[in-house]
């Protein structure tokens, strides 16, 4: 092949715009489309639920058998109430998300930016909950010993709280490496600009 | 268009798709290799297609919108890049697309070739400018200025007509 202009590859690309390469089954489509409809579950959407919801959740569980407990902690009442406090915090960052989401500036720009925000709140939701481990686990273990439990059921909690905290990390890592991939490729796009 | 009706919405969406799904076949060719991955990447885009119809403003043309949609979505889909399917998919999978059997141009072959080579926001900036869009367009679509549309082109071109060259 010798060398080509650029018209001229423009022209090969031309000739394809009277034959197209593909057919589209109709059918197969639209049963696709309506599988992924019903798979369709925003990530970022459910774990904020599943999240406040697990708070809430853990919140009344410590409350309520601590309240009906003939010894009553004021560890578990300080943990119920961090938990009840870690479930608003959420509820406010996802109406505040939600507030400020994505208004359709549809350029490749502004989308990439409008994915790096939600991986930078990804990124701020994952590191929080790894941290929370911290104050709960403490509290939890406070509790445990105020209640005078058995060393074993501390050693447990211990355990507990480090493994949670370790998955937690993991998470952690793999959306700041989305948030990573999604930079190199902000970085792709404005390389070379100029103003 | 500010609220669409669903009967509205599926009427604009078959015929957005009916016009323009040779452009949707060329995004869909440049980003993905596999006949299960044009099959990915053409429903991802159809779905984005469907999904932007109620806040497309007329503002610039349809082909204009799809193709941003497109292109934004191809280049989301490269980085997820589902090269792991369930081994069952690949036996039951009832494809979406299929080849029209036509004898493809070896020349236009090699272009596609040479498209994928470039990293994914190159290579959508080679679709467009293949595509016959103004610089003003392309940073439209791209949110860049007009210069960096400009100083990417030029690399684009450049290494195009080079590798036309040695092959």
């Amino acid at each position: 092949m010798n060398t080509m202009e650029f018209e001229e590859l423009q022209q090969i690309w031309d000739s394809q715009n009277k034959r197209p390469l593909y057919a589209i089954d109709e059918q197969a489509l639209h049963n696709r489309i309506l599988s992924k409809k019903r798979q369709a579950s925003h990530i970022t959407n459910t774990s904020e639920l599943l999240l406040i919801l697990m708070n809430l959740g853990a919140g009344s569980l410590v409350l309520g058998m601590n309240f009906f407990s003939p010894d009553r902690s004021v560890f578990m009442y300080l943990l119920s109430a961090w938990v009840y406090a870690t479930a608003l915090y959420l509820l406010v960052s996802r109406i505040r998300r939600i507030n400020s989401d994505y208004r359709f500036n549809r350029s490749m720009r502004g989308d990439l930016l409008y994915a790096i925000s939600v991986a930078t709140y990804q990124v701020r939701l994952s590191q929080l909950t790894r941290w929370n481990t911290l104050p709960i686990g403490i509290l939890t273990l406070l509790g445990t010993w105020e209640g005078g439990k058995p060393v074993w059921m501390a050693v447990a909690v211990l355990i507990f709280f480090a493994l949670a905290s370790y998955a937690g990390g993991w998470e952690h890592r793999n959306y700041e490496a989305r948030k990573r991939e999604l930079e190199i490729l902000q970085n792709k796009l404005e390389g070379g600009q100029t103003s | 268009m500010s609220r669409v009706a669903d009967k509205e919405q599926k009427q604009i969406f078959e015929r957005w798709v009916d016009q323009h799904k040779g452009l949707i076949f060329k995004i869909v060719r440049a980003y993905a290799l596999t006949a299960l991955d044009h099959d990915d990447l053409f429903q991802e885009i159809i779905i984005q297609v469907w999904h932007s119809i109620p806040s497309f403003r007329q503002e610039s043309s349809v082909s204009t919108w799809i193709y941003r949609i497109s292109l934004n979505t191809a280049i989301k889909w490269v980085r997820k890049e589902r090269k792991h399917y369930p081994s069952e998919s690949l036996d039951n999978v009832q494809h979406i697309l299929q080849e029209t059997g036509l004898h493809v141009d070896e020349r236009l072959e090699w272009l596609y070739g040479e498209i994928y080579k470039f990293n994914e926001i190159d290579r959508s900036i080679c679709l467009l400018l293949l595509e016959g869009f103004s610089y003003k367009e392309m940073a439209n679509i791209l949110g860049i200025t007009e210069s960096n549309v400009g100083v990417k082109i030029n690399r684009i071109k450049k290494q195009l007509i080079t590798k036309s060259k040695i092959t």
